[in-house]
């Protein structure tokens, strides 16, 4: 029997080992070595790349933070940390906030005007990013369509939003706006209509039917939402790099310039394990989030 | 839960009546030629019913025959196409849900799954904004009322099916309503609990004598909690009775068949008895009307004879299907099946003798009726 379960846990074992190994590898240990490598340690996979960065901490022996206080203490990155920081908070605000908004009309009407908002509501999710950006740019620039349509109409003094982190904000919306419906939308058609039904019978207006159930019913889609919008404007590098400002930009086209423009490798890998720190700090929401919610529907033994 | 609480809080939950119609105490609800289309189809047709205050009516019928739309309207989740709903004597047609006197126990219970079981009953209580004592104290007395005292702080999915038929049925009763509605609320458990939570659910209704409406489609808890009976088909009310004459004396064919087991038989009156399809005459003691040409007879398979030997048509056993306490016997009476229930002592036989105690004579549907029963 032990002979048995040994051999169908050896199997199993060999069944998942493709896949783990190869993410071990291609993953795994270029993470790895890139932590080794913000911590001082040049040798072995980090030694290509030591020979060739500049303004480098490297010591022999244990390891140093010294590349963390270089990076950390520098008044740029500190800018672009804030910049990230608002950004990412502002649009994930928004997009919660929209998506809701959009998400429960789809939800409690059922119109002509709903079903094509439904269907506009996902059009970004078709458009590349690239496009979206440039489009961006053809609306918000300093010569854009709004500034021209602004001026005919006797406002001269329209704000140029083009390449100003207002318009990084903008576009991440418009990115993020479809994916938010659609996780908004299912968890709401989830909630079923009979316990809307017994709120209002219960004497609960259609606010308090709102604020009551639907909203606590719908905290993993919204939590999902806040974090994977979060995760992905923080990490987002193609809206920032090209509707963006020169300085201060968002961390991933700063950390883009400190690998290639500024050819120093080892503080780009700290800023990318500072944006891998926030982004963990994000997840352990959504997992709080998920247990707290599992705990409460454990169906009784 | 005294009476005059319970209609305190529904007097202060009722708003206004939207007609001036002096109340009728005796009237707990009526429903006044209403009418619902739903999807280009009729659903509900000009129908009409009245349900005396602190009665127990069922609307009984097969899917599709309006009863759960009747119950949203009653509810106001539907607002009729035509016709009145009123509650007390007071006009509540136009109302919406949360304005209405009225509660319903949905079919899945519809509990909120992220409140415990003391937050699901507080709900409407609380909207009420009343002093948190008193909800306290209302939630813990009608939780004692439906037995569920130590599951106060559970949340819904921890509890069973029937606990939480319970908590549905208590956060409906908290708010005092003045009619109590349920959607098959017993659709969901298995046929043991729903035996017992059935008579739980009468016993309450009793108990605080509230109006209600229990709308399923199981001819047996219908016949067993209901004070009076709506049998629905094709969206109005086929017969309105208590079980006793629902059943005795079905006033249609549809009520005849929907309502207990019914044979059913083409047949002509003749001195002495019926004769059914076969040229076979089969002795009946007690007919509900007389007349020349073909009824549509109906007799209930207690109502058959079944005898060893004797007088009576000859009829051969088809098989017997053990019942308990009674059988029940497929016999081939000529071209006719007949469905008999017996005494489980009758000994087995291959060839007996059947005549009929009564018999119900209906035509186009309906039942025919001599002003006194007609013995032949």
């Amino acid at each position: 029997m032990r002979r048995r379960e040994l051999r169908e846990g050896a199997q199993g074992l060999l069944m998942v080992l493709p896949p783990v190994a190869v993410i071990a590898v291609f993953i795994g240990f270029p993470v790895v070595a890139a932590i080794a490598y913000t911590l001082g340690r040049a040798g072995g996979p980090n030694s290509v790349v030591a020979s060739l960065g500049q303004r480098q901490f490297i010591v022999q022996h244990g390891v140093t933070l010294d590349a963390y206080r270089d990076v950390l203490g520098n008044k740029t990155i500190h800018r672009d940390l804030w910049a990230t920081v608002w950004v990412t908070v502002l649009a994930t605000l928004v997009v919660v906030v929209v998506s809701w908004a959009i998400a429960l009309y789809l939800r409690l009407a059922d119109t002509r005007l709903a079903r094509i908002v439904s269907g506009l509501s996902v059009v970004p999710l078709f458009i590349p990013v690239v496009i979206a950006s440039y489009a961006m740019l053809v609306f918000y620039s300093s010569d854009g369509f709004m500034r021209s349509v602004a001026y005919h109409l006797g406002w001269h003094s329209f704000p140029t939003l083009g390449f100003t982190l207002w318009c990084v904000f903008l576009a991440e919306v418009w990115v993020n706006i479809p994916f938010g419906v659609l996780m908004m939308s299912s968890g709401l058609n989830g909630v079923p209509n009979n316990l809307i039904e017994a709120a209002r019978d219960s004497g609960a207006s259609m606010p308090r039917v709102v604020r009551s159930i639907l909203l606590p019913m719908n905290v993993i889609p919204t939590v999902i939402v806040a974090t994977f919008t979060a995760i992905y404007v923080l990490g987002s590098f193609t809206v920032p790099y090209l509707t963006g400002p020169t300085a201060p930009n968002l961390l991933g086209p700063s950390m883009s310039n400190f690998f290639s423009a500024f050819n120093q490798p080892q503080q780009a890998e700290v800023l990318a394990i500072v944006v891998f720190v926030l982004a963990l700090g994000i997840g352990a929401v959504y997992v709080w989030a998920n247990v707290r919610t599992g705990k409460r529907s454990a169906v009784a033994p | 839960m005294s009476t005059e609480r319970r209609l305190d809080g529904a007097q202060q939950r009722a708003e206004a009546p939207a007609s001036p119609a002096p109340e009728r105490t005796d009237v707990g609800l009526q429903i006044e030629h209403v009418s619902k289309d739903l999807g280009g189809r009729t659903i509900v047709d000009d129908m009409q019913l009245e349900v005396k205050a602190g009665e127990l009516t069922c609307l009984l019928g097969p899917s599709g025959c309006g009863k759960t739309t009747t119950l949203r309207m009653i509810g106001g989740f539907l607002i009729p196409d035509r016709g009145r709903v009123l509650i007390g004597g007071n006009d509540v047609t136009k109302m919406s849900p949360d304005k209405r006197p009225t509660a319903m126990v949905f079919q899945n219970y519809a509990l909120w799954p992220h409140m415990t079981v003391f937050k699901n009953v507080a709900f409407g209580l609380r909207l009420r904004k009343l002093p948190r004592q008193e909800v306290s104290d209302r939630v813990a007395q009608v939780l004692e009322l439906v037995g569920l005292t130590h599951h106060v702080h559970s949340y819904p999915a921890r509890i069973s099916g029937g606990e939480q038929q319970r908590v549905a049925l208590a956060r409906a009763l908290v708010l005092e309503p003045k009619v109590l509605l349920l959607d098959e609320p017993l659709s969901n458990l298995d046929a043991k609990l729903r035996v017992r939570v059935r008579e739980d659910i009468r016993e309450i209704q009793q108990r605080i004598g509230i109006t209600t409406v229990f709308v399923t489609h199981d001819q047996d808890e219908a016949l067993s909690i209901s004070d009076r009976i709506a049998v629905m088909s094709g969206g109005n009310v086929e017969q309105y009775a208590d079980a006793r004459s629902l059943y005795r004396e079905p006033e249609t064919t549809f009520v005849a068949s929907f309502v207990g087991a019914m044979n059913s038989y083409e047949a002509t009156v003749v001195p002495g008895g019926l004769e059914l399809p076969g040229k076979l005459v089969v002795p009946c003691d007690d007919l509900s009307a007389t007349g020349d040409g073909t009824f549509e007879a109906g007799v209930r398979p207690e109502d058959v004879h079944v005898s060893l030997n004797g007088d009576g048509a000859p009829a051969d056993v088809v098989r017997e299907v053990p019942r308990g306490h009674y059988k029940e016997i497929v016999l081939n009476a000529g071209p006719n099946e007949v469905r008999a229930f017996v005494s489980a002592d009758l000994p087995p036989a291959e060839h007996v003798r059947i005549s009929f105690t009564r018999a119900l004579l209906y035509r186009d549907g309906v039942l025919q009726r001599s002003s006194a029963p007609v013995s032949v």
